[in-house]
């Protein structure tokens, strides 16, 4: 029994000096010597420089970082913590069959989906103006159809509440506390309430604080979405209305809700959006703009193993680095045929 | 799309023959080392042990590291290398994960980033996992010493010492470089608080100005190699090997997803040496590629060439079923439109795009082969029956499977499969030359069952009770999948798992924590404990028993293991078996969410 106590002992110190303290050691060492870049997060620069000191850095290459203005591209819907919070990795984990999953999608789309450039019904038109219109079909018909509509869709509507806990929990003049602790009484006690006050309208939330009836914009779209394209199905098979797709990798989550990286795809669908952006901030001409970020983008596209095993990438952090240093930088071939920028925002609305 | 899992094979075939040979090298204690190393080995070298003394010492050696484990995790506030402040565990998750990282399963009850600080990182996570795979090692060169006919079956302690020492250190430290030149961090500074480019898109601090990014980092790459080398799992962030700073590019996905099986192959290659018995292990080896690559083929297809069905079309439905009184009732599905999205490149929630279009799903696919367990993608979120791929995988546990404990396992199977093969020709079942008796059988049954019953069980016993039926965070068939993928996970040692489910009680003073978070945390980790040790110790059993056995004569009458047919026998048995136990399973879970309705509810 000594003997095998003696050599527990040994084996637990031995393992514990070699595998805890010389093995990680000898790679901290490596890490702050050689490598140092990448041993402290890849960060980044303003120009796009490494650094290591956290202070300097506006981000981290391989952590995805949000953006929200148009004039940026935008990364990955992220999970992670409230949104894009790298101090809590994580994922929707939602199934095929998970009703939010489908809601969430279809609530994106809404304001976006366009009719496609073959679409023998307004080519190349968001579809958002004839959601609005069938909406307002629809409440003047029957004025309690949002009602309706949440009773039969109570899993979306009660993620509404949970989404806008403080607003509900205002209007319905209760505490956070029980609006948060059953949602779906919350969610009945709301719909009940506010379709009668404001018939033929949908609560939509400014601020997440107040709640605004409204019977059109980009919150109706989002809501109304699929209930449009089932009334318009008929009308899809036959091949009357086409839609144009939409890149998936814009409307599913990533895994770490981190991922640095979009699909080329996802880049040029968004180009529109972008250029336009910068198009009105420099006040150059869009079509020109336009085709420089696209060049951009594909300069910058990067595929994985080299091209062997997938479609092309852009990472989001270093396409808006690479965007903003163009605008900023008076040397840039991008400014030269350009007037100054507007007086009132010398850097053309970036803050650095 | 079959190229990346091509060369992830490809490749770590052709690695694992010299390991394999190296591993044999080194079990056989052919080598010679200098006379400081000599002096170490001595420390620990106790003498020969018969498989009852090596039994024992391995659990007592199980229990030590059980006690340093739990006294590690239970002081993290007071360690040093805390540079964030993290807080003691919940004590059911000290436990739980204590049980999780001793038996090798590494099935994570909390989030690295979030619950852990460096300390208790490297010298716990990052211990256990050199330490555990090797545990697994040692009873597998036991096992083959024992089929070899020696009744002595070496030292438990030396075995583990070299094991660690000659082949898990100096594999963990090239694979660690080569992630830490793909960007994984190795530091031990704390979280970088960056300004975001965009001012204020973080949102805003009380006091009105932006809030920064905050990145956490830490000794990432040390502990992500080992993870994966030893069929560990256990990733130092939440997201596993999705975090860009686990997995950050394709050549480290490629390398860790390499490191995954590479070991459990060369176990393979060992085994053959050992036993001086190489055709033998070939068809081993042929069973199981055949198997692993049915299971790469069948995710890859249902899951990155397959949309996700809950964004397309389905046509209304309307069943009538019997109801409680006797009667019909009508149920009818409502129809929902395609949503106009390119699903060109298969289902995307929840997966990175950097590593290339069926690098997830294979990764799903070889994880569940082996007991590993890590994720480059969120399982929950796979198609209806690409999940099955990774369940498919833990239920027979012995594709590759974990280090040493995968190919013990498969050796149970192998005795099955003997038994059934003398049984038709109505002959003594014999392996290698000895006796396959009522002993032998009674003891490889202990084996199997004891993985059938603690999936089963406690899945019946959960999804009855509020337990798991209010843990869930998917509807229906796919909530149940979630509580049979847990027990699944934790009884095949893997650690994976469908992580929508709340099993997260959080630090001791966690204000809401999961509510049924303690119930999950001890349940799993009695069931991870109970189907690592049984396993482990009944086939030490037969090997001991074996070796007492006089060996029989070869003759024209005797079966042949090292043969195409007895392949097949082999294949059959796996499927047969693995089949015959979970297939009402797996009909409930992902069969019947791939059936619909889908979406279900609204």
């Amino acid at each position: 029994m000594l003997e095998h106590l003696r050599a527990n002992v040994w084996l637990l110190v031995l393992t514990l000096i070699l595998c805890s303290i010389l093995y990680p050691f000898a790679l901290l060492l490596g890490g702050q010597t050689i490598l140092r870049h990448q041993a402290h997060g890849s960060l980044i620069d303003e120009k796009g420089n490494p650094v290591t000191d956290s202070s300097q850095a506006r981000g981290s290459l391989l952590i995805a970082q949000p953006f929200k203005g148009d004039e940026y591209f935008q990364p990955r819907l992220s999970n992670a913590g409230s949104g894009y919070d790298a101090t809590s990795s994580g994922a929707t984990n939602w199934g095929a069959p998970n009703p939010l999953l489908r809601s969430r999608v279809a609530r994106q789309l809404g304001p976006i989906v366009k009719y496609a450039s073959n679409s023998p019904t307004k080519p190349g038109q968001r579809v958002g103006d004839d959601i609005d219109a069938w909406f307002k079909a629809q409440v003047q018909q029957d004025p309690s159809y949002v009602a309706k509509w949440a009773r039969e869709n109570s899993t979306i509507a009660e993620q509404w509440v949970k989404d806008n806990l403080d607003a509900v929990a205002l209007w319905l003049n209760q505490p956070g506390e029980v609006v948060k602790g059953d949602p779906a009484k919350a969610s009945e006690a709301f719909f009940s309430r506010f379709v009668p006050k404001h018939p033929a309208t949908w609560p939509s939330v400014e601020d997440q604080k107040v709640i605004k009836p409204i019977q059109q914009g980009p919150d109706v779209q989002a809501f109304f979405f699929d209930s449009w394209l089932l009334a318009n199905r008929g009308a899809m098979q036959k091949g009357t209305i086409i839609l144009e797709k939409v890149p998936s990798d814009l409307v599913m989550s990533s895994g770490s809700g981190l991922d640095p990286d979009i699909t080329l795809k996802n880049a040029l669908y968004q180009v529109e959006r972008v250029a336009g952006k910068w198009a009105e901030k420099t006040g150059r001409d869009l079509a020109k703009v336009r085709q420089e970020i696209v060049a951009l983008l594909h300069q910058k596209a990067h595929a994985p193993l080299g091209g062997l095993v997938g479609v092309d990438l852009v990472n989001v952090l270093e396409i808006n680095l690479a965007l903003r240093s163009r605008l900023l930088d008076p040397r840039s071939s991008w400014r030269n045929d350009q007037a100054t920028p507007r007086r009132d925002d010398p850097e053309g609305g970036l803050h650095p | 799309m079959w190229m990346l899992p091509s060369l992830i094979l490809g490749a770590t075939v052709l690695l694992a023959i010299p390991l394999g040979l190296y591993m044999a090298w080194i079990f056989n204690g052919r080598y010679h080392v200098p006379a400081w190393l000599r002096w170490l080995e001595q420390r620990v070298d106790t003498g020969s042990q018969d498989w009852k003394q090596y039994a024992v010492a391995m659990l007592l050696f199980n229990v030590a590291i059980f006690l340093l484990g739990f006294t590690i995790l239970a002081l993290q506030p007071l360690m040093p290398l805390n540079p964030d402040g993290k807080k003691m565990l919940g004590p059911t998750t000290i436990f739980n994960t204590v049980c999780s990282f001793l038996s090798n399963t590494n099935l994570q009850h909390y989030s690295g980033e979030v619950h852990l600080s460096y300390f208790s990182q490297i010298f716990f996570i990052c211990w256990m996992q050199f330490i555990t795979p090797s545990i697994g090692l040692c009873a597998l060169v036991a096992i083959i010493r024992g089929l070899r006919g020696e009744r002595d079956m070496g030292n438990f302690y030396l075995d583990l010492w070299r094991s660690v020492v000659y082949l898990f250190v100096p594999l963990a430290f090239v694979v660690a470089i080569l992630l830490l030149a793909a960007g994984s961090p190795m530091t031990l500074e704390g979280n970088a608080r960056i300004t975001t480019l965009e001012p204020g898109s973080m949102g805003a601090e009380e006091n009105g100005s932006s809030k920064p990014q905050e990145i956490a980092r830490g000794p990432v790459a040390a502990i992500v190699a080992i993870k994966q080398l030893g069929t560990n799992g256990g990733g130092f962030f939440g997201a596993n090997s999705c975090h860009p700073f686990e997995n950050p590019n394709s050549y480290s996905n490629f390398l860790t997803c390499l490191s995954l099986i590479l070991v459990p192959v060369a176990s393979l290659v060992m085994f053959g040496r050992m036993l001086n018995q190489m055709r033998h292990a070939g068809v081993i080896f042929g069973v199981m590629l055949l198997l692993s690559t049915a299971t790469i083929i069948w995710a890859v297809f249902f899951d990155a060439m397959q949309p996700n069905p809950g964004l397309t079309a389905h046509a209304e439905r309307t069943y009538k079923i019997p109801d409680s009184t006797g009667g019909q009732l009508t149920v009818s599905l409502p129809e929902v439109a395609d949503l106009p999205v390119d699903q060109s490149l298969g289902n995307l929630e929840g997966k990175e795009l950097r590593f290339g279009t069926s690098a997830s799903a294979t990764w799903a696919a070889l994880t569940t082969n082996t007991s590993n367990g890590s994720v480059n993608c969120m399982h929950d979120s796979l198609n209806p029956l690409a999940g099955l791929t990774p369940l498919a995988g833990m239920w027979l546990n012995c594709i590759w499977g974990g280090v040493g404990v995968g190919l013990i396992n498969f050796l149970i199977y192998l005795v099955v499969g003997v038994f059934l093969a003398g049984l038709m020709v109505g002959r003594t079942p014999e392996y290698l030359g000895k006796k396959i008796e009522a002993r032998e059988m009674k003891l490889a049954m202990l084996a199997l069952l004891i993985h059938p019953l603690m999936i089963l069980g406690p899945t019946g016993l959960f999804t009855a009770l509020d337990w798991g039926a209010q843990s869930t965070n998917n509807p229906a068939a796919h909530g149940f999948s979630e509580i049979l993928y847990e027990f699944t996970s934790a009884s095949a040692n893997n650690g994976s798992g469908f992580e929508g489910l709340a099993d997260t009680y959080g630090f001791n003073d966690a204000e809401t924590p999961a509510p049924f978070a303690k119930q999950w945390d001890i349940a799993c980790g009695l069931v991870m404990l109970l189907s690592r040790f049984v396993p482990i110790i009944a086939p030490l059993a037969i090997a001991g028993s074996l070796a007492a056995k006089k060996l029989t004569l070869f003759t024209a009458g005797t079966m042949r293991t090292d043969t195409l047919t007895f392949g097949f026998v082999l294949l059959g048995t796996v499927l047969l078996v693995g089949a015959l136990l979970f297939l009402p399973a797996a009909v409930l879970g992902p069969i019947a969410e791939q059936l619909g309705p889908l979406p279900f509810g609204r």
